[in-house]
């Protein structure tokens, strides 16, 4: 053996002290024994187990003991025990894992038996074996560690993972005989290695293992395998091995429950998974290296009641130590984060859906609130806005909605509304760009059926009508007011101005009410109460903020001025309905007492039923768009006379008609039959016009109504698609003919609605509407602001939006004043871009060379 | 009255020129009657802002600088089948309290209303400075109230086409003058686009 030489001669030097005292005898002896010892010890440790030369050991080492040769022998067994544990027993040792062999088949045989060796063939005292034991231990870890092949973290934690989800799924109930069968087989093996390492014939444990339960059982074998390594040396790296699994676990579940699915809760779930799986685990585990820390001390013995004390402290230990509570905390947090992290990314889709995906929301709201990571959920959900929502393909219905969505969502999330504000704010910018905002806004607050059905609960309501509902049925909780202030407030916020939305309200209303029929104002009044009520709240949220920022409060206090001038017009075109359907009711009853004098009896006493005026009080009205119309006679008497009644009743106001609005109902009667048409004003008029001559050019037929002659062959197009009408080419190639078709019959498609069939005229065609629309009124307006920013562009090269509203305000100040907020002047201007006139580079505007 | 001055100036001279007119403004006391506050002038600059803005003239256009509409930048384009077409010119122009009444010119003396003019961009003053003033003068000759911004942006306009050549007092240039191409070329070769302002 190489060490002899170098051994004894140390042990020559240690002897020199006690040379004296040695007889020639004794120093004979020793020097056999030593031989001996050396030989018998080179036997051992290389004769991997065998211990035929035990004895013989024992008494060599027992003979050098009685000569105080304690340490002699002592440093010389290790020595040797280390350099064959470095020639032999490590590389062996890893060679286990080469083939990432299950961490059961784990034999740490070689240095255990060792182990076994030395305290077989020593008696010393407990004291000193716990110290050899730590001396040995040190040496072997070390070894080892120097050893370490790189694939041996990876080896701990598949292994922790594999035995995880085992127990993962004997927790969920899920796992089969077969399976439990060959775990246990797998098991048993593991247990046998184990127990023949330890030198501990476990018997208590192998008789009670039947009763177990099996993930109790394999808890305690990865608590074995834990303690092994933990003697190893190992225990850092166990731990991380292991909590890395467990994480691992964990994520998987946590991904595995959460899904895609958020129509229902997944946290408790996943905290009763934590309880269930880890947690026990954890508890299982602690409680054995409990065990174990006691086990190695020397003062617990040899016997450790393993069989019993799991199975006791398994049902719970009273109370939590300090650890397992630490661990649940981890455990609990990465799970909020897991989920937290999960649903963030899938915050789009979550909030599409989100009436149905509530649970989901509150989830993500309880995850939030344990990790705090707002600003994650802003930077995220910005971003999958802007590459999914704030795009030309999307269309501004849509957009809105899901803001509408979002700020519910998000108001759960964060009551204080600060994320919604950041989150918030991409989307308003990106609205105000689009031409048709407020429009989609205002349909979407005062119409449900144009909206998109899908969203809110109800198909067909409102939004106003859906925030309504929503107050009331908060009617007790605190926060009543704000709930429907918040949204209606941040969907106004888009527009900038109330103003704005309630003048396209007031376009809507004004269309809505001049195309109807009858007197029938009901759901009008809803709304705009609705509205209003909504406007009152905004006011009040108006007044809060005018205590926040001073100097805001001229402003502020002028638009709330605006708004209920502007809703005050809105009134006045209702109750301008409700007097009109009083007031016609009274002309007609002045029709029975006084004939008016000049007016033909005959025709109107006749024709007087048959007329409805709605009469407005045009100044509160958005403007009319303005058409002269010729209309037949009998029907020009008629409203003449309407309006000297009307004169005589309300003088001195005089009734003004506006010929080309309203509808009109009217019946053809053909040869054989009659069909019922409920049409503009102007429809009527050209299909009076063949009342007596059937046949009309464009040109004469437009001079008789006093249409332009292509506005007449726009409209015309609405009979000729009937069938009432046929086109043909006249004389001159400009000049049509249109021809009455006595024919209809054939030429009627609709054969099965011939009769009294009425068919009703929704909207006019080619998007012809009796009021201009604000879009309209402002398109007008700004023609003359395009021609003062063109004038300062070319003068001042590049100016930037300020500094072009600035110099608006400033200089044009002719009729009408410029009064445009940022908001509109900026989508002006985009518009211009757009049909590249102007020019936008940083922020500057530049004329298009 | 209009008081055109160039507001890129690069030429020596300039102040003491200014300096002329103000000293020689006092000679000439308004006749009361034509004396207008400024609210007046101010009404009426607007308008005529309006007017200009309105008649879509193109090649010529106007607009108050800042906050303060008695002071206006100006760009003429240069017209078509000219030397100068394809080029464009800027300007400074400033209106007195009393616009546009009188011209605060007193004296035919060209000297003493160079702040009259302005100053074009483009060309190095050198070369087409008094030439430009001289065309200037004779549009200025018959001054009248009726004159506006827009009449003025028009004849300097029509007058780069068609300048008076009968006095020169930049000879090289009139010279140059009868042979367009050679002209065009120089116009080509002094004309630097108008910075962003």
């Amino acid at each position: 053996m190489a060490t002899e030489g170098p051994s004894s001669s140390s042990a020559v030097v240690c002897n020199l002290a006690i040379l004296d005292s040695l007889t020639d005898d004794s120093i004979r002896q020793i020097h056999d024994s030593y031989t001996g010892f050396c030989a018998t010890t080179a036997t051992l440790l290389t004769g991997a187990g065998d211990l035929s030369v035990g004895p013989e050991f024992i008494a060599h080492v027992h003979s050098l003991c009685h000569h105080g040769l304690h340490s002699l022998v002592r440093d010389h067994f290790l020595k040797s025990l280390e350099e064959i544990f470095e020639q032999n027993g490590a590389s062996k040792f890893w060679r286990h894992f080469d083939a990432y062999t299950n961490f059961a088949l784990l034999s740490k045989n070689q240095p255990p038996s060792y182990k076994d060796q030395m305290s077989e063939g020593r008696h010393p005292s407990d004291a000193e074996r716990s110290h050899l034991f730590s001396r040995y231990q040190l040496l072997v870890s070390s070894v080892l560690m120097a050893s370490l092949p790189r694939h041996f973290p990876e080896i701990l934690h598949w292994y922790f993972k594999g035995r995880l989800e085992e127990l993962s799924t004997i927790m969920g109930g899920e796992f089969n005989d077969d399976e439990s069968q060959d775990k246990d087989e797998m098991d048993l093996d593991e247990k046998r290695k184990i127990s023949y390492r330890t030198g501990e014939m476990d018997i208590d444990e192998c008789s009670h293992q039947g009763r177990f339960l099996e993930n109790n059982k394999l808890v305690k074998n990865i608590g074995k395998v834990v303690r092994d390594l933990r003697s190893l040396g190992f225990t850092s790296m166990t731990e991380d091995a292991y909590s890395s699994a467990i994480f691992l676990l964990l994520k998987a579940k946590v991904h595995d429950l959460a899904g895609d699915d958020y129509r229902s809760s997944v946290l408790e779930s996943i905290k009763g998974w934590i309880q269930a799986v880890p947690l026990q685990f954890f508890r299982a585990l602690l409680a054995y290296l409990g065990d174990s820390v006691s086990y190695d001390s020397p003062s617990s013995g040899l016997k450790s009641p393993l069989a019993s004390h799991p199975s006791s402290c398994y049902p719970g230990i009273d109370t939590p130590s300090q650890g397992l509570v630490r661990w649940q905390l981890r455990l609990e947090y990465f799970a909020y984060e897991t989920l937290q992290d999960l649903r963030i990314a899938k915050l789009f889709e979550i909030i599409v859906d989100y009436p149905d995906s509530s649970p989901a929301i509150e989830d993500l709201k309880q995850c939030l609130e344990y990790t705090g990571q707002h600003s994650k959920l802003v930077e995220s959900f910005i971003s999958a806005l802007q590459y999914r929502l704030l795009t030309a393909g999307a269309s501004t219905n849509d957009i809105l909605h899901q803001y509408v969505s979002t700020i519910k969502a998000l108001r759960t999330i964060d009551p204080a509304g600060v994320f919604l504000e950041a989150v918030g704010e991409p989307i308003r910018d990106y609205l105000r760009g689009r031409k048709d905002t407020i429009k989609c806004i205002v349909t979407m607050l005062t119409d449900g059926t144009g909206g998109n059905p899908n969203v809110s609960g109800n198909a067909g309501d409102s939004l106003l009508e859906e925030l309504n509902r929503d107050e009331e049925s908060q009617e007790n909780t605190g926060s009543r007011n704000r709930r429907k202030v918040d949204i209606l407030g941040m969907i106004v916020g888009i527009i900038g101005s109330k103003d704005q939305l309630v003048n396209e309200y007031r376009v809507m209303l004004a269309e809505k009410l001049l195309n109807k029929s009858d007197y029938d104002i009901d759901s009008e009044i809803r709304t705009l109460e609705l509205l209003k009520a909504g406007v009152d709240i905004w006011h009040s949220l108006c007044c809060i903020r005018i205590f926040r920022l001073h100097f805001h409060v001229g402003t502020v206090i002028l638009q709330i001025h605006f708004g209920e001038n502007s809703m005050q017009k809105c009134e006045i075109m209702l109750n301008d309905l409700i007097d009109s359907k009083r007031t016609n009711s009274n002309i007609k009853a002045t029709i029975a007492q006084t004939p008016l004098t000049g007016a033909e009896p005959g025709a109107s006493a006749v024709s007087m039923d048959i007329l409805d005026a709605t009469i407005i009080s045009s100044n509160f009205w958005p403007p009319i768009q303005d058409e002269t119309l010729n209309v037949s006679e009998p029907v020009d008497n008629l409203l003449s006379d309407y309006a000297k009644r009307f004169n005589e009743i309300k003088t001195p106001r005089k009734l003004l008609w506006k010929k080309n609005l309203g509808t009109v109902k009217l019946e053809l009667q053909f040869e054989d039959r009659a069909v019922q048409f409920t049409v503009a004003p102007v429809h009527a008029a050209i299909i009076m016009q063949f009342q007596d001559q059937t046949s009309w050019t464009s040109k004469n037929l437009a001079a008789a109504i006093g249409l332009p002659v292509d506005v007449l062959n726009r409209r015309i197009n609405f009979w000729i698609s009937k069938g009432i009408l046929a086109e043909s080419l006249g004389a001159d190639s400009n000049d049509h003919v249109f021809t009455l078709m006595e024919g209809m019959v054939e030429t009627n498609k609709n054969g099965g609605n011939s009769g009294s069939c009425e068919e009703i005229l929704v909207g006019d065609d080619e998007g012809e509407r009796s009021v201009a629309s604000v879009e309209d009124q402002i398109r007008k307006e700004m023609t003359i602001y395009e021609k003062f920013i063109m004038g300062m562009l070319t003068n001042f090269g590049s100016m930037a939006l300020d500094r072009i509203h600035n110099t608006l305000k400033m200089f044009c100040i002719a009729d009408p004043p410029y009064d445009k907020s940022l908001q509109q002047l900026q989508s002006f201007l985009s518009g211009l871009v757009s049909e590249e006139k102007l020019e936008l580079r940083d922020g500057m505007y530049f004329m298009k060379k | 009255m209009a008081t055109i001055t160039g507001y890129t100036e690069t030429a020596q001279g300039y102040q003491d020129n200014t300096n002329v007119a103000v000293a020689a403004a006092p000679k000439h006391p308004n006749p009361p009657a034509k004396t207008v506050d400024t609210q007046s002038v101010l009404k009426r600059l607007q308008s005529e802002l309006m007017a200009l803005m309105m008649s879509g003239e193109s090649g010529i256009s106007a607009f108050p600088e800042e906050d303060n509409i008695f002071c206006w930048k100006g760009t003429i384009a240069g017209s078509k089948d000219t030397v100068f077409e394809g080029t464009e010119y800027k300007m400074s122009l400033s209106f007195s309290n009393d616009y546009p009444f009188k011209p605060r010119r007193s004296s035919l003396k060209p000297a003493a209303s160079i702040p009259m003019w302005m100053c074009m961009e483009i060309f190095a003053w050198t070369f087409f400075r008094y030439f430009l003033f001289q065309i200037f003068l004779a549009g200025l000759d018959k001054w009248s109230s009726a004159y506006d911004v827009r009449t003025i942006l028009l004849s300097i306009q029509s007058l780069l086409g068609e300048p008076n050549i009968s006095s020169p007092l930049n000879t090289q240039a009139a010279q140059l003058w009868s042979n367009q191409e050679e002209y065009r070329k120089m116009v080509e070769k002094l004309y630097k686009p108008p910075t962003a302002a």
